[in-house]
């Protein structure tokens, strides 16, 4: 039993409950200076002090601030600060264990005593003139006890106490409270510190994350500007099939409608470019073979039907236009398996790719190619009738001609088979 | 003769404090909470030093300072200036102030700026 807790007025008080409150208020309170107003508020309330102080450091200021005070001699927050050398921030700089008497906290009667011991003055060397000007501070501020508070070697900040109403002297166990509570706030004031410079440095990272996306994004669209002038220029190479891409890109994102598919977000964006792009490798066959009117051999097959790799290739940079060059890849597979170039069959096939088959295939029906003229919509309608389940997607198929057959009732559609 | 203060803060609490503080150091310390207080006191108090903050409703401590100097020419006066209105300092020296203290303040410093001024009328 110590002599302090014989104290009717401690008796009640019980100190290991008071830091698990603390302890537990650290946690819900994510920003210290609330949680400073707490401390203050409670030990003016619990221990009858004339006031309660609380200063902390400002690291980018190099300068220790008074934040936070209670009771009839508080200080005005915000008014008045130590510099980082003042003899009392310098006293507890020194460290712990360098500390006169291993003892890191100061009580105005000890500095007094001290003052006056030969022994202390060895102890504290050249010391002496600073403790001088620490008991000016403290008489100046009307405090009986300083207790500071680290975080690792830190000094973090400074509890700051008025005498008791009472008269009474500090207890060991209340300055054992005050030193344990003074580590505790400073761990939550490096830990708030530290949280938000990571926040920071997220939002920070995230700007500069958008910046590239957006870098990016511009130098993607460039290049696609460059892939569609260049499918232009595979169109503009057989002058019958000019408008064929544009048209085809028309049809198929009606048919895409129709079969209600997904073209809300960048769905529509990548069917769109798939339906405009699906032949830019032709860029990459020779122009007697692409031009050529008549048959073609096996061997000039072999290589036409090389424009589906030789169109993906040319998309390989484009990182968004993954799906696109997929699409690109399987718009000559059949529904049957027997396409090119993997045999894909089904749902094998990108359902994309599919509708690009349909619409490719009827827009060649109907306009004239170099190598044969074209022929009347109704025929290119049976056409596809007749290769639904072999070479396209039956339902694909149903679609489109629904889709086809209500724009000529409205009126809306010009295929150049209308003229014929 | 006693080292007669006045100090002229919107803020009572700051008020207060200070006077306090002054107080323990033997000075006879008055106190007002506007320009236009100030100027009344300064009249009926006639304080060898004013301790002026620059921002305040009513009448600013620019032209506090400027009717005070007119008048008072002698009489000292240390601005006190927050970060926000740090860019006022040059205004206030060209206006006649003796010097100017920033919050948050050191209590030594401007202990010894007081005292050094009273010293500099004792002088003369």
């Amino acid at each position: 039993m110590t002599a302090s807790s014989k104290d009717p007025r401690n008796k009640k008080f019980d100190y290991q409950e008071a830091l698990r409150d603390v302890a537990r208020s650290m946690v819900r309170l994510r920003k210290p200076d609330r949680l400073l107003k707490m401390i203050t508020r409670f030990i003016d309330r619990q221990f009858g002090l004339h006031h309660t102080t609380i200063l902390v450091h400002e690291p980018s200021r190099k300068r220790y601030v008074f934040v936070n005070s209670k009771g009839i001699r508080r200080v005005p927050v915000g008014l008045v600060k130590f510099d980082a050398d003042h003899p009392l921030i310098r006293w507890f700089l020194m460290g712990r264990r360098k500390m006169p008497f291993g003892q890191d906290f100061l009580l105005l009667s000890d500095v007094k005593k001290m003052q006056n011991k030969a022994q202390f003055r060895l102890a504290a060397n050249s010391r002496a003139s600073e403790l001088t000007q620490i008991q000016k501070t403290m008489e100046m501020l009307k405090v009986e006890l300083v207790v500071p508070g680290y975080f690792k070697h830190d000094l973090v900040g400074i509890l700051m106490l008025g005498g008791k109403f009472s008269g009474r002297f500090f207890t060991d166990q209340e300055i054992l409270f005050f030193q344990t509570l003074a580590n505790d706030c400073s761990m939550a004031i490096k830990t708030a510190e530290y949280n938000n410079r990571l926040t920071e440095k997220n939002r920070e990272l995230e700007k500069r994350l958008a910046e590239i996306e957006k870098l990016r994004h511009k130098e993607q669209r460039t290049y696609y500007e460059i892939i569609r002038s260049l499918a232009e220029e595979v169109e503009a190479k057989s002058p019958t099939v000019f408008g064929h891409v544009s048209e085809v890109e028309k049809l198929g994102m009606m048919t895409a409608r129709e079969l209600g598919l997904d073209l809300s977000g960048p769905g529509k964006d990548i069917l769109s470019a798939a339906l405009l792009l699906h032949d830019v490798g032709k860029i990459g066959i020779p122009d007697q073979i692409l031009t050529k009117p008549g048959q073609l051999t096996d061997e000039e097959w072999k290589v036409m039907r090389t424009h589906v790799e030789k169109g993906a290739k040319i998309l390989e940079p484009l990182s968004d236009f993954k799906k696109v060059k997929e699409i690109i890849m399987a718009h000559h597979e059949r529904f049957d398996g027997t396409g090119y170039p993997k045999g894909l069959k089904a749902a094998e096939i990108p359902i994309e790719a599919r509708v690009v088959s349909v619409v490719d295939s009827f827009h060649a029906i109907v306009s004239g190619r170099c190598y044969r003229e074209g022929r009347p919509i109704e025929a290119a309608f049976r056409e596809l009738e007749h290769c639904s389940g072999t070479q396209f997607d039956p339902v694909v198929v149903e679609a489109f001609i629904r889709v086809i057959r209500k724009e000529i009732a409205k009126g809306k559609i010009d295929v150049p088979a209308a003229q014929s | 003769m006693k080292k007669r203060l006045l100090l002229v803060d919107d803020e009572i609490e700051i008020c207060e404090f200070l006077k306090s503080f002054f107080e323990d150091r033997d000075f006879q310390v008055m106190t007002a909470y506007s320009g236009v207080q100030a100027l009344a006191k300064v009249e009926s108090f006639n304080p060898h030093v004013v301790l002026l903050d620059i921002q305040m409703p009513e009448m600013d401590g620019l032209t506090a300072l400027r009717k005070i100097k007119e008048k008072h020419p002698k009489t000292k006066v240390i601005m006190v200036t927050a970060v926000e209105t740090q860019d006022k300092i040059e205004e206030a020296m060209r206006a006649g102030a003796d010097n100017y203290i920033t919050k948050p303040l050191s209590l030594e410093y401007l202990e010894k700026d007081v005292q050094e001024k009273i010293d500099s009328l004792a002088g003369v």
